[in-house]
């Protein structure tokens, strides 16, 4: 891990070992309240839980301008998949999860941040691990209902591809950053759910190498995203 | 502004009469039997004659106003026409208030010229035209006034001969091609020259009077009525092809911009040679349409007497009327050291760039001769759409003739035959000199030149580079690029940097890197 990509992903990780701390201290200012049934309590796992997803969702480039300038949007879908753990330590869970941008446009000239396309086909793809550390609350109400937060690393593979390139002009690296994301998770099932999360990611010092990234001074490769989750496994 | 004046043709022909009557004495009743001009005796002529390449003839200096040969009587050669001034009135300047600045320099309006937005003021042929000016510039209902200044060319004359190409490599033009093979007919690139080999014709012409090319030469004597052999060049495109468009001649006042001096033929081959025929050479554009506008004199055309000369006014017409007539580009290898500002021409550059016409202008080639600006380049750092070309050699440094200062924009090849010899030259196929400048040879062997026979030449100057400007934003065109500010700012920020870091007085902002430029940029790289 890089000092920078580690600089960014402690405090994720104190934060997010805090989130429970925070959630007692809350509790305890509550009235005191009788101890409910035992079986209205929400399922407290003493063991690891392996369960895993596949998503598809939105992500919205934080260089706005830089991918629009490109591909004429910002924003484009995503589609990925990933592997959940929980930990036997409350709603603690560790999340390994990768998904994919891709995306057609043409190469440009820039000049006073103006555009003017140069009819020169490229192909951007994004892929991004995420490893993600969070919590999954109980609420006791509704149990099918399970919020979830967590934050954790990105790497970020990058690459970029053009007609008449050589390999040398060709993209493909890979970037370090970090991400928070927060949703929630409905079980259909015991074994079969549904979730939206939103994520922020930031990737920064990525992209403003020469391209259009450096005209508009974006060097973010990282955005917001939402997520559309099914989810398989407790 | 146009006011009833006396016919200018009169006063020049008068004029002329009363020089060749001092000067050739005997010779006077031979030279007025036929009037200045020519006449195309027949449509067409014979096939053109393609004599190869030349490459064992001695390197010539690229051209500058001080070793720029004139067929005078006297062999002595003045940098602005006498006689006469270019004015620009102001448009609420009352009829009386031009009469009132006429009057002061004793002068008259002529009709008005096509294309031109300003006027051309007789006056007294023994008045310094220079102080003239100065003096119609003092008035307030005047725009700007200057001499009628000479404008000339930028150089010399010095698919399988490809190979001999260098500049292209040097520029990555191969694989510039693969993005953008050779533009396209819907770009029109206007060659504002000598002329152009562009179709076949036999011309009869009258030398009317005898002259020497130095004060101390020989004297080469009238040849009367000669009909003179024209063709088109077989590597620019067949004659009466659609690959010529609105072919005008200022110099002659007619349709017919023929070259007889090979200059513009050379220039035009850079540009939008035949390219990928497996035969003779290549060019930048080698798909755009070609404008052929003669602007400026050739030897022959001032032995012939033709009506006009290279001045001022002349090339702001032609500006003006490559823009009118669908130009998208529009190249300058001409220009001139001697002389104050080229005010009616800059006003014509703006003129044109406001119709979407990018300009390209060599920088001139007097680096070793004082390093006197070219007047029409100078203004092109305040002026986006338009660009000041220097030269490079063979090793990509500064060739020795170009012309440095900060008005240069940028460089390309422009050959540089101190380093490399002859064949460190830009090779283009063009009117053979040995057919064409007759003027060289002794007294004896001196006779009528023959413009249908063509041979490949190494020529070098900033006129040869300045093709490469222009056919690259020919290609930038077809690309998508359409503004010309933004075709200058493009190619500005591709060149590859040389010299001192960052834009310097040798090189502009460096080296035209055409790959690089029509890539432009993606994302991240």
């Amino acid at each position: 891990m890089s000092p920078q990509a580690a600089r960014l992903f402690i405090p994720l990780i104190a934060f997010m070992m805090a989130t429970p701390a925070i959630a007692t201290a809350h509790a305890q200012d509550r009235p005191r309240q009788r101890p409910a049934p035992a079986r209205q309590q929400p399922p407290r796992s003493r063991s690891i839980q392996i369960g895993g997803y596949a998503m598809a969702g939105n992500f919205s480039f934080a260089a706005k301008d830089s991918f629009d300038a490109i591909l004429g949007k910002s924003s484009g879908p995503i589609f990925g998949g990933g592997a959940r753990v929980g930990l036997p330590f409350g709603g603690l869970f560790v999340d390994l999860g990768a998904w994919r941008f891709r995306d057609e446009g043409e190469r440009v000239f820039v000049l006073n941040n103006e555009v003017f396309p140069l009819n020169i086909p490229t192909k951007i793809t994004v892929t991004p691990i995420e490893l993600s550390v969070g919590w999954r609350f109980r609420i006791r109400r509704v149990q099918k209902l399970i919020p979830y937060v967590a934050g954790g690393f990105t790497t970020m593979k990058y690459q970029e591809t053009a007609d008449f390139n050589t390999p040398a002009e060709d993209v493909d690296e890979n970037f370090s950053g970090s991400h928070l994301l927060g949703g929630a998770e409905y079980k259909i099932t015991r074994w079969l759910g549904v979730a939206g999360e939103g994520t922020w990611t930031t990737v920064p010092d990525a992209i403003e190498e020469s391209g259009v990234s450096k005209a508009f001074n974006e060097n973010d490769l990282g955005g917001v995203s939402f997520r559309f989750k099914i989810t398989i496994g407790r | 502004m146009s006011l009833s004046s006396p016919p200018r043709h009169a006063v020049r022909s008068a004029a002329v009469v009363a020089l060749v009557a001092l000067w050739t004495g005997t010779s006077h009743s031979q030279i007025n039997q036929s009037p200045r001009s020519r006449a195309v005796v027949q449509e067409i002529g014979l096939p053109a004659i393609d004599r190869g390449l030349h490459d064992q003839d001695p390197p010539r200096d690229a051209r500058t106003s001080g070793n720029i040969a004139h067929a005078t009587a006297s062999g002595e050669a003045l940098p602005y026409v006498r006689g006469s001034i270019i004015v620009k009135f102001k448009n609420d300047a009352t009829r009386g208030a031009v009469s009132a600045a006429t009057a002061q320099v004793a002068g008259a309006i002529e009709d008005r010229s096509s294309s031109a937005d300003f006027d051309i003021v007789d006056i007294p042929m023994d008045a310094d035209p220079e102080v003239a000016a100065a003096a119609l510039r003092e008035r307030v209902d005047v725009e700007y006034a200057q001499p009628r200044y000479l404008n000339h060319a930028m150089a010399r004359p010095n698919d399988t001969l490809y190979p001999n190409q260098w500049n292209f490599p040097a520029i990555d033009m191969e694989r510039a091609w693969d993005i953008q093979p050779g533009a396209s007919t819907d770009i029109i690139v206007a060659v504002l020259d000598s002329g152009m080999a562009f179709r076949s014709s036999t011309v009869r012409y009258n030398s009317r009077f005898g002259f020497r090319l130095t004060p101390n030469g020989p004297t080469f004597p009238a040849l009367g009525l000669v009909d003179i052999p024209f063709a088109a060049a077989p590597e620019l495109g067949a004659s009466g092809s659609s690959r010529f468009v609105s072919p005008r001649d200022f110099i002659w006042n007619d349709d017919l911009p023929l070259d007889l001096d090979g200059h513009g033929t050379h220039v035009a081959g850079t540009i939008g040679q035949v390219t990928n025929n497996n035969s003779g050479t290549a060019g930048m554009a080698y798909n755009v349409r070609l404008m052929p506008v003669k602007v400026i004199q050739g030897l022959w055309d001032e032995i012939f007497g033709s009506p006009f000369e290279g001045t001022d006014d002349v090339v702001a017409r032609g500006i003006r009327y490559a823009a009118d007539n669908g130009a998208k580009v529009i190249n300058l290898s001409i220009g001139r050291e001697d002389g104050g500002p080229a005010t009616a021409v800059i006003d014509a550059m703006r003129y044109a760039i406001g119709r979407g016409c990018f300009i390209a202008v060599a920088s001139g080639n007097t680096r070793t001769d004082g390093n006197a600006a070219n007047r029409l380049a100078q203004p092109a750092p305040d002026i986006e759409g338009m660009v000041a070309v220097g030269a490079v050699g063979r090793t990509l440094d500064i060739a020795f003739y170009s012309t440095t200062g900060p008005y240069l924009e940028l460089s390309a090849p422009g050959g540089d035959q101190r380093q490399g010899g002859l064949q460190a030259g830009i090779l283009q196929q063009t009117v053979d000199p040995d057919f064409l400048e007759t003027y060289l040879r002794p007294v004896s062997q001196y006779g009528p030149p023959r413009a249908d026979i063509f041979s490949y030449e190494f020529f070098q100057g900033t006129s040869m580079a300045t093709p490469h400007v222009s056919g690259f934003a020919a290609l930038l065109m077809q690309q998508g690029l359409t503004s010309p500010a933004v075709i200058e700012a493009a190619m500005k920020q591709f060149a590859t940097d040389h010299g001192t870091p960052g834009k310097d007085d040798l090189y502009g902002f460096g080296l035209i890197n055409p790959r690089a430029t029509l890539r432009g940029l993606g994302l991240a790289r």
